[in-house]
């Protein structure tokens, strides 16, 4: 039944001060806002967002979930994060579209799979389903796919991983935003943090283009501008913000059902409840602020596709979008408090995994916020751990040195 | 649209052709008096100016030169005869 059209989440005017202000209305910020009003009873909070809820990454992922990380740590997160998703979309009564349909990471060397065996076996010793299956399995799986020796890089195995899956990533942001704003937090979209101000080492007030705003704790969470936002208390951060591009194509008859992915090809894959086929790629490697597209993409996702499914040749690909990704050396997030400055906390470098993480974190991040205790599922994840030579492992390239350094 | 670059030697070419180098972050570090704080700031931690930059190129797909050039981060355009302000 149609139901006159009714705001999911309030509009306030901006107040003079908050008990906390979170710079960033991704899902990051909107679900720590969130949990901070829910778990911790602070309900004078502000979510800034400089456009609108969801214009950064948070609304042009790809919306793939999953918890067979590299390392532990961050295992730990993730399977926590995976969990989540039926219990939110009951909560916050909003329907998520959490569709458990399963992840192939494909191996194109012998190389690949001992690559894979290391996470298979750090999934299965935190009890979550993954294994490896060999070429026919995944010809049995998907049989859109090429398993033959014609591929410039012959399928050799994969890693399965049922759990994993895809999210309605538009349904997140506003779900959470609809959460947080019953809950009396404040969301102002089209204000934009311009400055922060510190008096004795704490964190005093936040500047914007509406005005200034007292307040003792500040986030980070503007994802790829987190860099930008770090750049006003002359904080350097480990980051790159790279531009990822994606992609659909016309709707089909399902034809693959699972979340596909190549890390030799530069491309992943899945088909959506509307049927069409959402396809990511690598990233431009250099950094910027734009979320451009370039036809050297398209074309290699093409390539990649068809060589990997060839019967998707002749396929329209309907739309190409931009959107940032701030990358670390170690391909782990960013989650730090009061250090160096007393109220200051971020949650940044989330890279191409922060759409997964963005509940739970969010839930651990305002426990942080509200007690000044790390809780110590996010330990890990502190800046120090740069200085310390303690980088996580989560890719098993080296760390990227330059020529000249 | 795509990034053009100047390379010293071979003129403007597709950015696809070059492997971005880092920002510049002047010379290395004295090794003496060398902390584990020094070495992240120089080695991992960025400036991340959202306006014009100073970077390193390498023509990957070329003449494999190493150089400079200044980019706005915002355009993503190179920014030709860029003046340097002091700080
Ligand atoms: C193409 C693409 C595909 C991806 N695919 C996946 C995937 O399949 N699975 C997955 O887990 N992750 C994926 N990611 C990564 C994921 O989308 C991000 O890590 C995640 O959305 C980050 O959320 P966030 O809330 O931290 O940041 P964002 O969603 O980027 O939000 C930050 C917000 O801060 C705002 N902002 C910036 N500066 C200011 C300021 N000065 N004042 C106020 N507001 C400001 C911005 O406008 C923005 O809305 C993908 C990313 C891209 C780009
Ligand atoms: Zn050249």
């Amino acid at each position: 039944m149609l139901q006159k059209y009714k705001r999911l989440w309030s509009k306030k005017s901006l107040k003079s001060s908050y008990d906390a202000v979170i710079i960033g209305g991704g899902v990051h910020g909107l679900a720590t806002a969130y949990y901070l009003a829910k778990n911790h009873g602070m309900h004078n909070i502000a979510v800034l967002e400089k456009k609108y809820l969801g214009f950064g990454s948070s609304g042009r992922n790809t919306a793939i979930v999953r918890a067979n990380q590299r390392t532990s740590e961050n295992v730990c997160l993730y399977q926590e994060g995976l969990k989540l998703w039926p219990e939110l979309t009951s909560e916050l009564d909003f329907n998520l579209m959490f569709f458990n349909c399963g992840n192939l990471n494909l191996a194109h060397s012998e190389s690949a799979i001992s690559a894979l065996r290391l996470q298979v076996t750090t999934a299965q010793f935190h009890g979550m389903k993954t294994k490896l299956i060999d070429a026919k399995e995944c010809k049995e799986m998907i049989p859109a796919l090429d398993i033959s020796d014609r591929l410039r890089y012959p399928i050799f195995g994969a890693m399965y991983h049922p759990p994993g899956g895809t999210v309605r990533h538009d349904a997140l942001v506003w779900g959470l935003a609809k959460g947080a704003s019953q809950l009396g937090v404040h969301i102002h979209q089209k204000t934009e943090a311009t400055g922060i101000g510190i008096e004795k080492e704490r964190i005093a007030y936040v500047q914007t283009n509406k005005g200034k705003i007292f307040t003792p704790r500040v986030l980070n969470v503007a994802g790829p501008y987190s860099t930008l936002i770090a750049a006003m208390i002359d904080l350097r951060l480990p980051i790159h913000a790279l531009t990822i591009q994606a992609m659909v194509t016309e709707p089909l008859k399902p034809v693959l059902n699972y979340v596909v992915s190549s890390g030799a090809y530069h491309c992943y894959a899945n088909q959506s409840l509307k049927g069409e086929i959402v396809s990511g790629s690598h990233m431009d490697p250099w950094p910027n602020y734009t979320t451009q597209t370039t036809a050297h993409y398209i074309k290699h996702q093409a390539e990649a596709l068809t060589e990997l499914m060839p019967c998707l040749k002749g396929v329209k690909l309907m739309r190409a979008w931009g959107g940032l990704a701030d990358m670390t050396p170690d391909m782990a997030p960013i989650i730090d408090g009061n250090d160096p400055i007393q109220g200051f906390f971020q949650n940044c470098g989330w890279g191409y995994f922060g759409f997964k993480s963005a509940p739970v974190t969010g839930k651990y991040m305002a426990q942080f916020m509200a007690t000044d205790q790390c809780p110590s599922i996010l330990k890990p994840f502190t800046m120090r751990r740069y200085e310390n030579h303690n980088l996580m492992g989560e890719i098993a390239t080296p760390v990227y040195y330059n020529p000249w350094n | 649209m795509s990034l053009l670059i100047t390379c010293p030697i071979c003129g403007k070419r597709n950015g696809y052709e070059f492997k971005f180098g880092g920002e510049d972050r002047g010379p290395k570090p004295n090794e003496d008096e060398l902390t584990s704080r020094k070495w992240c700031e120089y080695t991992h931690m960025n400036t991340n100016i959202g306006g014009i930059q100073k970077e390193w190129w390498y023509h990957r797909d070329g003449c494999n030169t190493w150089f400079t050039i200044y980019r706005n981060t915002l355009t993503n355009e190179e920014v030709q005869n860029h003046k340097e302000v002091a700080p």
